[in-house]
């Protein structure tokens, strides 16, 4: 019956061979020798894994050999502000340079302005009508084909009824249905799950607009309140758009991107 | 009653490899076969059968780890106590919280992607909702990292407790750091527990186990605790304080009167009343220890006081014992105080709930009343009595001890007495090499003198233990002859296991045996005694020669056989058997002559052989045979033709119907035409018979003319044989070497080589 640290109990009971260090440090060495054997040898799938794997470690490795390095290297001390009064003409010396703010600020305005109007996804391929709709036949002989079936993603408002099935001629399935889209806001890196309001543009047609076809590129009016984003005029954000980022159909999910 | 056994947990994988686990799963258990142009449905299955199988593999190995750990609200208050300080509660309920969270998530999220993998129309679409769901699944395992590294630190935490039982019988040792806990622990268990001259060496609850009155107590070892507020006691402490404070024990506060631990006694007073309420309901036992270095009686007065002061705080179930775990004086008994206290106050629970008295009232004592005044007491014979008396005399003490031992291993003390005793016993050297005489010859009984009878095992402790003597059971054997005892028996004899040849009734059988023996020993001699006189079967000297010139003549036989190519056919064919063939040479040997002389030197009778050769010769061969019979039938027509009453010529294979008609010379009119009308009938009748017997031709004569032409045909025959005999012809499957294009050229996608 092992009670607690029986390992560190037995090392102080009976100590450890005589050449245990001796061993440890020989695997040690011993282990570059067969990493590099195994990085030769695999191949396919598993060696991708590895060298992933093996680039990540190298990765924080250089890190912290940097972290280490730091208290040598020489840093510009942006923070720092000489202490007591300081002449006028050495003001600017400090902190961080006036000129790299200036040009940092005139970028950021040329691209507000810019990005107007500019969405994130630009070229968007159009989706024909024979790949969106599937023809569902009807009629007790089924030799009717003037239905069709969406086959890709797609809004429904909350209050959508569907029609008698004698006028119905789309058809959008309900498992197809999205109604919350993770929203990515570009400026904050961070994406929240957001309520779908609306389709706004289906760039492939009209009719998918109408339809609340949710593809690639499609933009979206998403429910941003819980956000607490802030109009200009200082009234509380309600409705945003974003374009859909990915395909839905092929994800099960609507990734977008917040248009700011 | 659950035994709190946590070793059984199964291990908990780090995310990665869980991961890893439930993805392989899926690759391994699930069929990895599917192409465009299969059926839709079945391509959806496929896909949603992955998703499924996924999820199902997750969700089970999740829920197993739920419900290998153990919910403290479920287990023993002691066990959730302790799990409390050493693992944190609300740690451990969050992350196991969290896992069954990430669970329902998973759940969730193969839900959802099935409903959507529903609706894919093409391969590629299923498959690419299967790798988002899977994708899914294994991120949320992934952010489940954190809880699962804890929850596996736990187990192994867990599973090095000690297997602790808060139910049963337990002596639990308390106090103030390094004031000999642990050193009674060792004394009186066999748990070695690490002891140091420092304090919190033990930083945990140790258990070991000791035997008191035949039952098993657990004995529990704990760190020691400081007087300070329960807020500021860290988590070895704590554990103390746990087990003080859940289990239902006898608890033995130690202290340490000789001050080395450094602690004043008045400190270890303080810390007795600030833990006094977790004594409550206890059996409690001031153990005033190390009065090896500090003899209590020569303590202060103050201090002493203080002491017994305490103990009078401490109730009624209070005792104090002195103790010296270095001189050892007291170990035992206040082991055996506080087992006792406990046992008492254990009866006296269970006595006073209600099941006792359930038992109790189905319960009656009967005394019977005398019968009559006569006393009627047990039968001691004299010598036993005789043996107490002696006993007695000698001094009941020293007999004691040593009944008290039976069964045990012997300890010090008692080596000690043996060879007291032995030193005793030296002055009465005769009486004791006579109790071991009796003991080796076995005889029962009691010693002479009224000496008692060595056992065996006390001779085994006199002769150096167990191992090094051994009694010699061969003493006891029962045999015909006492001197047999000692005799060596091999075990092997002549290179045959004993063994295999013992029987037990092999005594009757060897008499069986001989009796069969002498009697036809019996039965041989007076046969041949009647054959003495009777004739002898040896041969005289004229037949011996005569065999010798047998086995003379055979020999040169087969000489002459072997000589002559050694032809695995008679050596004369049936069918020339005495016949004569060459008439002019006397010497031929296959003349029936020189066949049946040769045969009669030989001594055999040769007259059947040849007759049946001559048999044969006048028959002919069959071919003739019917040939003749042709004949016969012609001639018969012809005779028809002549009419009755002219002569027959007397053919000689003419037969039996011409030998009929033979004597019809004189025959009236009636009787030839009888005799014509049999013919006629005859004729057809053979007609018939030769119509209906008459065979086809031979298959290999078919179409050919003649006979001449049929031998013809068969040397071509034989000609066309020899010539191709063994070789390979038309009719032979060959298989050439030959190049097909349509399998050699071009791009070989589907099929072999050979078959496409």
């Amino acid at each position: 019956m092992p009670q607690h640290e029986h390992m560190e109990r037995h090392r102080k009971l009976h100590g450890r061979r005589f050449d245990a260090e001796e061993r440890e440090r020989k695997r040690e060495a011993r282990l570059s020798h067969k990493r590099s054997e195994f990085a030769q040898k695999v191949h396919g799938l598993r060696a991708k894994l590895y060298n992933q794997k093996r680039f990540k470690e190298k990765a924080t490795m250089r890190k912290t050999i940097a972290m280490h390095n730091e208290r040598s290297n020489k840093h510009a001390n942006d923070e720092a502000v000489a202490d007591g009064a300081v002449p006028a003409y050495l003001l600017d010396r400090e902190g961080v340079s006036r000129a790299k703010v200036l040009s940092n600020t005139v970028k950021q305005k040329r691209k507000e302005k810019a990005g107007k109007w500019e969405v994130p996804i630009p070229k968007v391929k159009p989706v024909a009508d024979d790949e969106m709709f599937k023809v569902m036949r009807t009629g007790s002989k089924k030799n009717k084909a003037w239905k069709r079936v969406v086959t890709k993603c797609t809004f429904v408002g909350d209050n959508f009824t569907r029609k008698a099935p004698k006028y119905e001629r789309f058809i959008r399935p309900t498992g197809l249905r999205m109604k919350r889209a993770n929203v990515t806001h570009p400026e904050l890196k961070t994406s929240f799950q957001l309520d779908i309001l609306g389709v706004k543009k289906n760039p492939s047609s009209t009719l998918y607009t109408n339809l609340g076809v949710l593809t690639k590129g499609t933009i979206i009016e998403v429910n941003v309140s819980d956000l607490g984003l802030v109009t200009t005029s200082g009234k509380v954000a309600w409705g945003k758009m974003a374009q859909v980022t990915n395909n839905p159909e092929l994800d099960g999910c609507v990734n977008a991107v917040l248009l700011v | 009653m659950p035994v709190y056994n946590f070793k059984t947990m199964a291990p908990v994988p780090s995310a990665s490899d869980l991961v890893d686990i439930v993805l392989t799963r899926t690759q391994r258990k699930t069929p990895t076969v599917v192409h465009p142009g299969y059926k839709i449905t079945r391509i959806r299955n496929f896909y949603m059968r992955k998703i499924k199988f996924t999820q199902q593999t997750i969700s089970e190995r999740l829920t197993a780890m739920l419900s290998d750990f153990p919910r403290l609200s479920d287990i023993h208050p002691f066990y959730s106590d302790l799990c409390n300080t050493l693992y944190d509660r609300d740690h451990y309920k969050l992350a196991l919280g969290q896992i069954n969270t990430a669970r329902q998530l998973v759940d969730a999220v193969a839900r959802d992607m099935i409903r959507m993998v529903k609706y894919g129309d093409s391969l590629y679409r299923c498959k690419c909702l299967k790798r988002a769901a899977l994708g899914r699944m294994c991120t949320i395992l992934k952010r489940q990292k954190a809880s699962l590294s804890y929850l596996e630190e736990v187990r192994k935490h867990m599973s090095r407790l000690p297997a602790l039982d808060p139910n049963t019988r337990t002596l639990l040792l308390c106090g103030l750091p390094n004031v000999g806990k642990s050193s009674f622990m060792n004394k009186i268990t066999r748990a070695n527990v690490d002891v140091q001259p420092y304090a919190f060496t033990t930083k945990s609850l140790f258990v070991g186990h000791t035997d008191y009155r035949y039952l098993r107590w657990q004995v529990i070892d704990t760190p020691g605790i400081l007087d300070h507020p329960l807020e500021q006691r860290n988590t070895i402490e704590m554990q103390a304080i746990t087990a003080l404070a859940h289990l239902t024990c006898s608890v033995l506060y130690f202290m340490d009167v000789s001050e080395q631990c450094g602690f004043s006694i008045e400190q270890q007073c303080n810390l007795f009343r600030s833990i006094s309420p977790l004594f409550a309901n206890k059996q409690l036992v001031v153990v005033v220890n190390k009065i090896d270095a500090q003899p209590y009686e020569a303590l202060e007065k103050e201090k002493r006081d203080m002491i017994e002061r305490l103990v009078k705080e401490g109730g009624s179930n209070t005792t104090m014992l002195q103790m010296s775990n270095v001189s050892e004086v007291g170990v035992s008994s206040v082991k055996n105080h506080a087992c006792d206290k406990l046992l008492a106050s254990r009866v006296d629970s269970r006595v006073s709930t209600n099941k006792a008295e359930s038992v109790m009232n189905r319960l009656q004592v009967f005394y019977p009343t005398a019968r009559d005044g006569v006393k009627r007491e047990a039968f001691i014979p004299e010598s036993v009595l005789r043996e107490r008396e002696r006993a007695s005399a000698e001094g009941g003490e020293r007999k004691k001890t040593r009944k008290s031992r039976i069964g045990y291993a012997p300890t010090k003390d008692d080596v000690d007495d043996d060879d007291e005793e032995e030193e005793e016993g030296g002055d009465e050297t005769p009486a004791e090499s006579d109790d071991e005489m009796m003991v080796g010859n076995g005889g029962g009984g009691v010693g002479d003198g009224g000496r008692r009878k060595k056992t065996a095992r006390e001779l085994m402790w006199e002769n150096g233990g167990p191992g090094v003597w051994a009694p010699d059971y061969r003493e006891q054997y029962d045999l015909l002859d006492p001197e047999w005892r000692f005799d060596a028996i091999p075990q092997i004899l002549d290179g045959k296991n004993i063994a295999d040849y013992f029987d037990p009734d092999i005594e009757e059988k060897l008499r069986l045996l001989e009796e069969e023996e002498d009697r036809l020993q019996a039965e041989y001699e007076a046969a041949d005694m009647e054959r003495t006189d009777g004739d002898d079967d040896r041969l005289n000297e004229m037949e011996s020669a005569q065999v010798a010139e047998i086995r003379e003549r055979v020999k040169i036989a087969r000489a002459f056989k072997d000589r002559s190519g050694g032809r695995n056919r008679p050596a004369l064919p049936r069918e020339i058997r005495g016949r004569v063939k060459d008439c002019h040479d006397d010497d031929a040997k296959l003349k029936a002559d020189a066949i049946e002389r040769r045969l009669k030197k030989v001594g055999v009778d040769a007259s059947a052989m040849l007759e049946r050769g001559r048999k044969r010769e006048r028959e002919g061969p069959r071919e003739k045979r019917r040939q003749s019979r042709d004949a016969r039938g012609a001639d018969a027509e012809m005779e028809d033709v002549a009419a009755a009453g002219e002569e027959d010529d007397d053919d000689e294979d003419g037969g039996n119907s011409m030998k009929v008609d033979g004597d019809g010379r004189s025959r009236s009119k009636g009787a030839i035409k009888r005799h014509r009308k049999e013919r006629e009938e005859s004729a057809r009748r053979e007609q018939s018979m030769t119509r209906s017997h008459s065979r086809p031709r031979e298959p290999s004569q078919m179409g050919l003319k003649d006979e001449s032409m049929a031998k013809v045909a068969r040397m071509v025959e034989k000609k066309g044989q020899r010539k191709w005999f063994g070789g390979s012809g038309e009719g032979d499957h060959t298989k050439s070497v030959h190049l097909v294009k349509w399998c050699n050229t071009g791009k070989k996608r589907n099929g072999t080589h050979y078959s496409r």
